[in-house]
């Protein structure tokens, strides 16, 4: 008590002035003790606003020009549903769906079992440990869209010289409308298990080394304290993990730039490059408006979809 | 005590309060004296919206020159990289420039039927312009269909580039006809030398060709007639991609079989530095790649043919699209000293002036020579009159063109190529009519 005595005669000064608050100890008291302390709902006002201002409001307004007509400029008429029923018998939208999930689930696989591995290799007792961790972090930090132009010009000049036996490295796999599409996979995959890979090794640093003494005194081998203990005590991550990447995934954007292009063809044409370019280049912004809402409602059921799916299988302790 | 301690803080800080307030007023005064018109009361300040980035310098000077001969007038020249964008952004806001270059593509037809720029009938400057010129802007679109919405200033070429020194080492002429054009090719094929330099990495470089065969060969008024079948468009209507255009994609394939091993996994860049080496006689492109060509290899020796679709050298027409155009902003406050800077921009001495420096065409109808040997064969086709525009600046931006012509390229499916492109235009057309009720 003596210590909290000289700031509680310091702080009446100022509370003096605020006019219901009563006298400064008792009313500070109450606020930490009855409820949440009033500051930290303050705290996340700011946070709250710039949420409302730059993504909810945005996203409200995207979904009012969709039942309209607008083509980014000019007059506008609302024309109801309209745009809806053309997306529906629209070809190209279905097309790019199909491509996009099909990306999407072969690189959340590849991503999740890669850095899985990684993070088992980078937690395990070996040299140079934080150093390996930082290296294999750094693709992460690179810009995608920097990386995409390099990965480019290996897939375009230097794979076509070295697996000139290849016919399918040989000919430009970029140019190649039934293979493009892996190409797309390296690179995000290269690029998005670095993300997974930190997630991961925080997940394996809260199991305790215990359970590993116990199990190994029991005579249990690596793989099965990998599949009995490991991969069950960090569930929660692999469930956020899997979620995470395939909601990145389904808007896999920036590597189709510079590698492809959405071609050849428009075999690589993903869902948000459809978006991207009708609306933008195409001067069809309200259809293509209507295109990201479908969009964002899909994004949304999948993911809750792998959450229930996943978090099943979670366990506690 | 209370007293005392405040001050030797109050003194620091209040002296930063005023360096801070100083170093601000500075600033602000020294944004808004560079911003503000400079304060003389009789400059006129234009907003000079300016899309083509190759040309800034020329219009740096072009914009001295008028400045020094009009003090009244100021004008600021926006250069953007996405002009496109950035003008739609513009206009968005509602923040129209007051003197604008646009090309003349789909898009700028799409905006001046939007009513976005001034209309320029009766004006003395439209009987400057190459007829020719005027049918290709208002081909692309027009507010209500019967202003003049923009005014040409540079015109491109669309055609063949072709290496002089390979074709005289072979004993090549200038075909002028289809079947010479497939004898250039046999021969060079024979002397084995690819005849041209595929890039079909980049799916629009395929789309030169495809606008030069395509516009000469398809039925007049193909694309009248296609807007009127709209949401119909399909395999039984009366014009549609797949009747109307298999003579133009067999040939354009004909034209690839003659390219060099691996054009399909070449990109532009590639091939611009390769033609310019002299690894093929030919180059499926137009006017706009002879300064890079010419940059690669300062040497070779370079000239132009028009693309010859079919068996008649007189019914070649040569394709050619406003590269460059000028436009007034419709609402502008500054009306008469636009025109001003317009009729500036389109004087003959500056039109010449500026399509030297570009390697392009003037756009006017009394235009000097063009002292370039490179486009030499070109200019009677201009003097003549004999141009078609693309035909692509047609075909709304949402239809992906040139996927579909590079996927037929690679694949050799002309039918299923067609097909998807009536398609797409019958989905559009289902789209925009269902807008515009």
């Amino acid at each position: 008590m003596t210590t909290t005595a000289p700031p509680s005669r310091v702080r009446p000064l100022p509370d003096a002035d605020t006019p219901p608050g009563g006298s400064g100890g008792g009313t500070s008291r109450r606020r930490v003790i009855g409820r949440t302390p009033r500051a930290f709902y303050w705290m996340v006002v700011p946070a709250l606003v710039l949420f409302a201002a730059l993504h909810t409001v945005p996203a409200l307004i995207g979904i009012f020009y969709s039942f309209t007509n607008y083509a980014g400029y000019g007059t506008w008429d609302i024309i109801g549903i309209g745009n809806y029923v053309a997306l529906f018998q629209d070809d190209r939208v279905l097309r790019a769906y199909g491509f996009t999930f099909g990306v999407a689930i072969v690189a959340t696989i590849l991503v999740n079992v890669f850095s899985l591995l990684l993070a088992l290799f980078l937690n395990a007792k070996i040299k140079f440990q934080s150093a390996f961790r930082g290296i294999f972090f750094i693709p992460y930090v690179l810009s995608i869209l920097v990386v995409g132009y390099v990965f480019q010009y290996i897939f375009a000049n230097s794979l076509p010289q070295i697996f000139s036996g290849i016919p399918l490295f040989r000919d430009n796999i970029l140019a190649n409308p039934d293979w493009a599409w892996l190409a797309i996979v390296t690179l995000t995959v290269w690029q998005g298990v670095a993300f997974s890979t930190i997630l991961y090794i925080a997940g394996l640093q809260t199991i305790p080394q215990e359970l590993y003494e116990a199990s190994s005194i029991d005579g249990a081998s690596t793989v099965r304290q990998f599949w009995a203990i490991t991969f069950p005590l960090i569930g929660a991550f692999f469930t956020i993990n899997m979620v995470l990447s395939m909601k990145n995934y389904l808007q896999v954007f920036d590597q189709i730039i510079p590698l492809t292009n959405g071609g050849p063809g428009t075999s690589t044409e993903s869902i948000t490059l459809l978006i991207f370019r009708g609306g933008f280049q195409g001067g069809e912004y309200a259809y293509q408006t209507t295109n990201a809402v479908v969009y964002l409602v899909v994004i949304i059921l999948v993911s809750l979809v792998q959450f229930r799916i996943l978090q099943r299988r979670e366990v506690d302790f | 005590m209370h007293h005392s301690i405040p001050r030797p803080h109050a003194g620091p800080r209040r002296r930063r309060r005023l360096l801070t307030a100083i170093v601000v007023t500075a600033v602000a005064s020294a944004t808004l004296s560079g911003c503000a018109p400079s304060g003389d009361a009789g400059v006129t300040t234009l907003d000079f919206f300016q899309f083509k980035g190759e040309a800034t310098a020329d219009f740096q000077r072009i914009v001295a020159d008028f400045e020094a001969e009009n003090p009244d007038i100021d004008v600021q020249l926006n250069t953007v990289p996405d002009p496109d964008t950035a003008l739609r952004t513009l206009l968005v806001k509602g923040k129209t420039p007051d003197v604008l270059t646009v090309n003349g593509s789909g898009n700028y037809g799409q905006l001046a039927r939007a009513g976005v720029f001034h209309d320029f009938t009766g004006d003395p400057l439209v009987e400057q312009q190459n007829p020719a010129v005027l049918d290709i802007l208002d081909a692309l679109g027009s507010f209500e269909g019967d202003e003049i919405n923009a005014l040409g200033m540079a015109n491109n070429a669309d055609g063949i580039v072709y290496n002089k020194q390979i074709f005289e080492e072979q004993g090549l002429e200038v075909p002028t006809t289809w079947d010479e054009l497939i004898a250039v090719c046999d021969a060079l094929e024979d002397a084995g030398i690819p005849a041209f330099y595929g890039t079909l990495a980049d799916a629009w470089t395929a789309i030169p060709a495809w606008n030069a065969l395509g516009g000469q060969l398809q039925p007049d008024d193909f694309y009248d007639d296609l807007r009127a079948e709209g949401g119909d468009v399909g395999p039984d209507s009366a014009v549609s991609f797949s009747a109307d255009y298999t003579e133009a994609m067999e040939k354009l394939q004909t034209l690839y079989s003659y390219a060099q091993d691996g054009y399909r996994s070449r990109g532009y860049e590639d091939g611009n530095a390769a033609f310019a080496n002299g690894e093929s006689a030919m180059y499926l492109q137009g006017i706009w790649t002879i300064n890079p060509i010419l940059a690669a290899n300062p040497d070779i020796e370079l000239g132009v043919f028009p693309y010859p679709a079919g068996e008649d050298p007189d019914d070649v027409r040569l394709t050619s699209g406003v590269d460059v155009a000028v436009t007034i902003g419709r609402d502008t406050p500054h009306l008469a000293e636009a025109q001003r800077f317009v009729e500036y921009l389109l004087s003959p001495e500056v039109v010449d002036g500026f399509v030297e420096s570009q390697v392009m065409f003037s756009t006017l109808a009394d235009a000097g020579p063009n002292p370039n040997p490179v486009l030499a064969e070109l200019v009677p086709y201009f003097d003549d009159g004999r141009i078609i525009g693309f035909i692509d600046h047609q075909i709304p931006a949402s239809i992906p063109l040139q996927p579909i012509v590079q996927q037929y390229l690679l694949d050799g499916n002309m039918d299923a190529a067609l097909a998807n492109l009536d398609n797409e235009w019958r989905k559009v057309a289902l789209r925009s009519t269902r807008t515009e009720e």
